[in-house]
């Protein structure tokens, strides 16, 4: 149904896409798999006709049915583009945060749909049949709206209401006339995907339509995507950096890597015999239970004493800030948490997003004062590695300032401990050594670094200082795969020469069960289960534990 | 309704503070009064009956509160320095409702012209892909931008009034007398407030459009086949306006405020020039309420800022 022949597009001078050949057959699930910078979204976005304006099509070309949708050296042909958008190929995004428009009701947007498009000729009463052509370059007066646009208007609302039904979405009146943000992030993805289905398209385009989701979540929408492909066969062309998802739902997959396709074939295929070296450690750089967790080496022996201990915390948010007016009225974010960290371990922290688990981070580092109960801390200062290395380095700052200025604050708080400006140039460059960074990298800037590279100067900073304790808050969410594996080897690696414990936190089970001696669950604030890792995983107590476990 | 009543304790609180402010200032700046009604040449006793009658013998402090309590009681008090007739002092009531009305106009005709002018040129601004015109419109703005208003005045003055004899420059037509003559006069000094700030409008509005269209839910719009007018007009404009709202009211509080400098230029008896020269003749009774004027003004433009926003954004009311 849809070629790609030979397609390489460019951004300047540097190549995104090199010479890709992919075909994507009619009712078909076909998955592009690859980490960040492989072309992957580049490829999508081009095929949607989508691609910014300073990308160019360098060789090849696209075709959809026969018909060239695009070709090297030629102008991308927008008014044909626009009538195969949204009518014939749609497309599902990656953040249902921001992908809909903040100031429009949802049920109008999708409506849009409809208004640019002719009805489809599927719907039920009151709408006319399929127009020859439709007419979105002229979307002041959209065709019927002059004849029975009373009625037109009541056709394409029965239509978007019942494509809210058949998304899932549950009162589909109620969210019709909701603003985006007024439904949670599932719910949005679910009116994206009622948004890209409505028209009955042949093609949709889904690029990483569950990754900004929970777990939870994220398999109730590919369980949508599915059913919508077994129901309406629809072909699917479902981008995704996460393979096991890939392997889910895909009739076939191709892996991407540094603009190229390296291989194609079926989900057995790629797993089982996996023909690329790439594709290989693709593969097992993805975190999973199957594997055997590596046992700890003989160095870093947990011992019974505690470095933290929390006792009936509870952290709380003042609704109304510090208005004059108001009182502020407590949300608690946290409720009754009790437990302690001892030295030398790890505990995972899990739990979807909401729950509480950055509140009670902060709280442990006396970053919130908002609190009640008693954390009493074992040793210095704990410190904390940051989610996304991309923001929480400043841009402006080298990399040797970045890691000097843990020293640097530490000496303002206790004068007895400053260092003179050697040391802390000593003290940072044996860091760079310890984190696996050349000690070159002491002059650059965040900017000319990796994604890898600045999670690694992040844990560089946290461990300057030799706290006892380092909250790491999802330290490899935002990161590829393999660069995940690389990093988790390397706090696991530090934990055990310098014998630190960690509170691990992360929504991917997965993850906490290749780093954490013991797993702490958390849901709307509690404290659901702590235990051995080992033991939780086989012996979940509670029911959310094993709701968990299943979806990942 | 809790947030009415919020506004408007803000509202008395800063009226009071800024009128008590502007009465010390006045004890504090050198000049008197009294020196100014009767010259350097009066006797003693004459300053001194004087003083008796404007009540400034009493301490500042109880003047202060006797005025405040007039004002509370919706007496706004005499004018030192304006007469009504020969025998009486004018009061300020009346004085400023003569100006009001002048100053209002102005700003209303001045406020439309800004919206007529800067929206549509922002949005063709930012959708040019046309690197000339891209370019002459960036010279163009900065360039009226950069104009001080005294002199796009004396231009307008100059050009329509001299050259093309569209009005008679000075020649100001009271409203009382012929509001259609009153309105046209006003169209040119309005012209020389508009041009500016439509030219700093259009480009901020550019700026938002710019960065809105960079939005994924831009990219959404475009995947369901949304023409490029579709985007700007169904989708881009509104997100945008946001910041060009809170832009364009502090535009209306300064020409509300009266412009000093334009009325000067074609000597309109507005709120400006009724604020400048009552300062240096040290008309306290009239400055006073002029300062509480321009602080309601200002305040009470934020606050329409404020309920639009919640008309524009979604986000901000519902929660």
């Amino acid at each position: 149904m849809v070629t790609i022949e030979d397609l390489s597009v460019n951004f300047g001078s540097t190549e995104a896409v090199r010479h890709v050949n992919l075909e994507i057959q009619g009712g078909e699930i076909l998955g592009v798999v690859g980490e960040s910078g492989s072309g992957k979204s580049v490829t999508a976005l081009t095929l949607m006709g989508l691609v910014s304006e300073e990308a160019t099509v360098t060789s090849g070309r696209i075709l959809f049915d026969d018909a060239v949708l695009q070709e090297a050296g030629k102008p991308r042909d927008k008014a044909l583009y626009r009538r195969y958008q949204g009518e014939r190929m749609s497309m599902v995004f990656q953040e249902p945060m921001t992908s809909l428009n903040p100031t429009q009701r949802v049920g109008r947007q999708v409506e849009e749909m409809l208004r640019l498009h002719s009805m489809p000729a599927y719907s039920e009463e009151g709408a006319p049949g399929r127009g020859t052509a439709a007419e979105p370059s002229s979307p002041a007066e959209p065709k019927g709206r002059a004849a029975g646009g009373r009625q037109q208007r009541q056709a394409m609302k029965q239509l978007v209401l019942e494509t809210f039904a058949a998304v899932g979405l549950r009162e589909p009146e109620r969210v019709y006339g909701c603003y985006p943000h007024q439904l949670s992030g599932g719910m949005r993805q679910r009116v994206m995907i009622a948004m890209a289905i409505i028209l009955h398209p042949r093609l949709i385009v889904a690029d990483e339509p569950t990754t900004a989701l929970d777990v939870t979540v994220q398999n109730q929408i590919m369980d949508l995507l599915r059913e919508i492909n077994e129901k309406r066969h629809n072909a699917i062309l479902f981008i995704t950096h996460d393979l096991n998802l890939a392997r889910r739902i895909c009739h076939r997959i191709a892996v991407m890597k540094d603009g190229r396709v390296v291989e194609t074939g079926t989900p057995e295929e790629i797993f089982e015999h996996p023909r690329e070296e790439y594709t290989r450690n693709l593969i097992e750089a993805v975190p999973s239970r199957m594997k055997r967790r590596t046992k700890r080496g003989g160095g870093g022996q947990i011992c019974p004493e505690p470095v933290v201990t929390v006792r009936d915390l509870q952290v709380y948010y003042r609704e109304g800030g510090n208005s004059l007016f108001s009182r502020g009225k407590k949300n608690h974010v946290v409720r009754d948490a009790g437990f302690e960290i001892r030295k030398g371990e790890i505990l995972g922290l899990v739990g979807e997003s909401g729950c509480g688990k950055t509140s009670l981070s902060k709280a442990i580092l006396g970053m919130n004062r908002d609190i009640t109960g008693e954390i009493r801390h074992y040793s210095t200062r704990p410190q904390m590695i940051f989610q996304d290395p991309y923001s929480s380095l400043n841009p402006s700052k080298t990399v040797g300032w970045l890691l000097e200025e843990p020293l640097r604050a530490r000496g303002k708080l206790e004068p007895e401990r400053a260092m003179s400006a050697a040391d802390m140039r000593c003290a940072a460059m044996e860091m760079l050594g310890t984190v696996g960074l050349s000690e070159a990298y002491y002059d650059r800037r965040p900017s000319q670094l990796s994604g890898g590279q600045r999670q690694r100067i992040s844990i560089g900073q946290a461990l300057i200082t030799r706290p006892g304790l380092v909250i790491a808050d999802e330290p490899v969410s935002a990161l590829d795969v393999t660069i995940q594996a690389q990093i988790m080897e390397l706090m696991r690696r530090l934990q055990e020469e310098m014998g630190l414990a960690y509170l691990f936190i992360s929504h991917d089970i997965n993850v906490i069960y290749q780093m954490s001696d013991r797993i702490m669950v958390m849901k709307e604030g509690k404290i659901l289960e702590i235990g051995e890792t080992e033991e939780v995983f086989a012996h979940p107590r509670e029911e959310y534990t094993r709701q968990l476990l299943r979806e990942s | 309704m809790k947030y009415l009543s919020k506004k408007i304790v803000t509202l008395i609180m800063t009226l009071f503070v800024v009128s008590a402010a502007a009465f010390i200032a006045f004890q504090i700046i050198p000049g008197d009064v009294v020196t100014s009604i009767l010259g350097t040449e009066a006797t003693p006793e004459r300053e001194a009956q004087l003083r008796e009658e404007l009540g400034l013998n009493d301490p500042p402090v109880a003047r202060y509160f006797r005025w405040a309590g007039g004002v509370l009681m919706g007496d706004l008090g005499i004018s030192y320095r304006y007469a009504k007739n020969m025998n009486e002092m004018m009061p300020v009531a009346e004085l400023i409702g003569d100006k009001l009305p002048v100053t209002l106009s102005l700003a209303a005709i001045s406020l439309v012209l800004i919206v007529a002018v800067s929206i549509p040129l922002g949005v063709l601004w930012a959708r040019s892909r046309n690197k000339v015109l891209d370019a002459a419109l960036g010279v163009i703005t900065q360039t009226t931008m950069a104009i001080p208003s005294f002199f796009l005045g004396i231009i307008v003055t100059y050009l329509f009034g001299m050259v093309f004899k569209c009005f008679v420059p000075g020649g100001y037509v009271s409203y009382e007398k012929d509001i259609k003559g009153f309105l046209f006069y006003l169209l040119f000094p309005a012209l020389a407030i508009a041009l500016p700030k439509a030219a700093m409008t259009a480009r901020f509005l550019r700026g938002s459009l710019l960065t809105e269209l960079r939005a994924d839910y831009v990219r959404t719009a475009r995947s369901k086949g949304c023409g490029e007018r579709r985007v700007m007009y169904g989708h881009v404009l509104r997100n945008a306006m946001m910041p060009v709202i809170t832009f364009l009211g502090m535009i209306i509080a300064e020409i509300v405020a009266g412009s000093i400098v334009v009325e000067q230029v074609f000597s309109l008896p507005g709120i400006g020039r009724l604020l400048i020269s009552s300062i240096s003749t040290r008309d306290l009774p009239v400055v006073e309420i002029l300062i509480l004027y321009i602080t309601f003004v200002v305040i009470f433009v934020y606050f329409l800022v404020d309920i639009l926003y919640r008309v524009v954004d979604p986000r901000i009311s519902g929660k």
